[in-house]
């Protein structure tokens, strides 16, 4: 409970605050548009030369590119914002006002994860929901109640991983506080826009288990489509808890290194 | 005798800091083989504080008083040594001791610049969980100890350095905590606000008893607030007690101050007979001279009865040039 008040409070300041800036209502918005813009528009020029490609049609790409749309939105939104003011020359631990973060007492991977919203990305998030509800209306015939939920529960997991994923990165910082090392997953994270099956073997498995931002839209739009296994879906989830807990670790070893800034 | 709220036992920091060497090819060197240098911060303090005591701990720049402080308020873990506050060990950081403490940084804000401060202390009263009726209460306190209820509705970013400072004080307070550290809170802050500051904490200290430990370059913060101080240099702490008792030991001196009716026509002469009195260059008008304490009734009884004094003022030396003289030396 209190954990949601607080994130309430965090939102509604987050809010206040971007209002402020006026210039970044309208170029947000140009930015979301853009985006989904260029992904419809790749998908169209694809699929009006090809069938599928190695399994993928038009509504199962398509909602692939919904799940990579919501879950950038995600990334904008909340988890990347907080993360990356604890990082970078500009970041709290650089500046040392880290030092006030680790005074509160509130749980401080909670406190790191939802602090900062940027609520113009909601813009981005209901273009990623339009999206998503265009590919399940092209795939209308062959939806059932078991591929919806396993979309469900599978994105849920996608957004976990994703979470992990710049946590884990975050948590270097602690290690070499001017480095801003989340921007090798927002870099990576862009190959998530495209089915992992595309890229050769070597790649793929770095995508799916290295770096998995694979597992984090592929998986979740083949639930939809109806094309996982449950073996896959059981690998992803304990894949994801895996990934929880070993950022979550990494992070409480940095919270011990931190020396905080010179006075 | 209350029981100690702070006790610090052999506390110890070892900073590990990279050493570089100048120059580019260095530079590059370091890159692949970097070398590391062991700093001793904080060497072996040992203090306790009671409940309501506000002590100044002072020192010159890098005698390690922000990380006695830091280890205090749990952000550093310490390299050996105990510290117990409030009855926690600070480094633990259960959320349960950081309700009971607070920090302020003269050089770094807690509030968020773009909004309001209002705003700020709203969150902070859900994230410290303070109920509302109280809230509302111990803000109303500290808007009117500190008088900005005209701050209030301002971006933090468009306040001035001093009225800053007045909201990063009620963000360390609202949520009444038992302990507050404080570091260079008139950091940078103009005469009149570092006294209004001043008084606000004096009023504040005794309205709730709260224990402080006091940082500052400003010895009249520390004159000011604090009966006791601790000194720190080199990362050892060289004395503990009374301010009063510090500048006697560091002073065995006073200095008198005097102004005649007429001008004496051999002052220089009449003092030889005083080996511990020194004559210092007069300003403005007033003759000035040095005396060993035990010999200032002696030596102004034979003023006045002997030369056509007007005026006669007997006074400690300024505390700054005290401390002056320690930091020079590094011995109390």
């Amino acid at each position: 409970m209190q954990a949601l008040r607080l994130i309430f409070e965090f939102f509604k300041v987050s809010t206040q605050a971007e209002m402020a800036h006026r210039a970044n209502f309208f170029i947000r918005f140009l930015n979301a548009i853009l985006n989904l813009a260029t992904g419809v528009l790749s998908l169209t020029v694809i699929f009006n030369q090809v069938e599928s490609i190695k399994g993928w049609d038009m509504p199962s790409a398509m909602a692939l590119l919904g799940v990579y749309l919501l879950l950038a939105a995600l990334r904008g939104l909340f988890i990347g914002p907080s993360l990356e003011s604890v990082a970078g020359m500009d970041g709290e631990i650089w500046q040392g006002t880290f030092d006030f973060t680790l005074l509160r007492p509130v749980d401080k991977q909670f406190l790191v994860s939802f602090r900062h919203w940027r609520v113009l990305m909601l813009f981005d998030l209901c273009l990623a929901l339009g999206v998503l509800g265009y590919a399940i209306h092209l795939m209308q015939a062959e939806l059932t109640l078991l591929a919806v939920m396993g979309f469900i529960i599978t994105l849920i997991a996608g957004a976990a991983l994703l979470y992990a994923a710049l946590l884990a990165f975050s948590a270097l910082v602690f290690w070499n506080s001017g480095f801003l090392f989340t921007w090798i997953i927002n870099d990576l994270f862009q190959l998530a826009r495209y089915p992992v099956e595309l890229y050769p073997g070597w790649l793929r498995l770095v995508l799916t288990w290295i770096i998995p931002v694979g597992l984090m839209t592929t998986i979740p739009a083949q639930a939809l489509s109806g094309k996982l296994s449950w073996q896959w879906m059981i690998l992803t989830l304990l894949f994801t808890i895996g990934a929880l807990i070993g950022a979550s670790w990494l992070f409480r070893q940095g919270l011990k290194k931190y020396t905080s800034a010179s006075s | 005798m209350a029981e100690p709220i702070i006790t610090v036992k052999n506390l110890t920091k070892v900073y590990r800091v990279p050493e570089r060497a100048p120059g580019l090819s260095a530079s590059i060197r370091g890159l692949f083989k970097p070398k590391f240098q062991d700093v001793e911060a904080v060497t072996d303090i040992n203090f306790t504080i009671r409940p309501g005591e506000m002590v100044g701990l002072i020192g010159p720049n890098g005698a390690g008083k922000t990380t006695t402080l830091k280890m205090l308020s749990g952000l550093l873990y310490p390299t050996g040594g105990e510290a117990k506050v409030s009855g926690y060990t600070p480094w633990d950081r259960k959320a349960e001791y950081l309700q009971r403490i607070s920090m302020v940084m003269g050089n770094r804000s807690a509030m968020n610049w773009d909004i309001p401060p209002l705003d700020s202390f709203r969150v902070l009263s859900k994230i410290y969980k303070v109920p509302q009726d109280q809230y509302q209460r111990t803000l109303d306190e500290l808007i009117t100890l500190l008088d900005m209820e005209a701050l209030l509705k301002k971006p933090v970013r468009n306040l001035s350095l001093g009225e800053r400072m007045k909201c990063e004080l009620v963000a360390g307070l609202l949520y009444q905590p038992d302990v507050l550290f404080l570091d260079e809170p008139t950091l940078g802050l103009d005469v009149a606000m570092q006294r209004r500051l001043r008084i606000f904490l004096k009023q504040y200290n005794q309205q709730h008893q709260v224990s402080v430990i006091l940082t500052s370059h400003y010895m009249a913060d520390v004159s000011a607030l604090c009966e006791r101080v601790m000194l720190i240099h080199h990362g050892r702490l060289i004395f503990d007690g009374a301010l009063q008792e510090l500048a006697d030991k560091l002073a065995p001196f006073k200095l008198v101050k005097l102004q005649f009716t007429t001008p004496p026509t051999n002052l220089e002469g009449f003092l030889t007979q005083f080996p511990s009195v020194e004559y210092l260059p007069s300003e403005n008008g007033h003759h000035i001279l040095r005396i060993a304490r035990s010999d200032v009734p002696k030596v102004t009884a034979e003023i006045l009865s002997n030369l056509p004094v007007a005026d006669l003022s007997v006074e400690d030396p300024p505390i700054e040039a005290v401390i002056d003289q320690i930091y020079e030396e590094g011995k109390v």
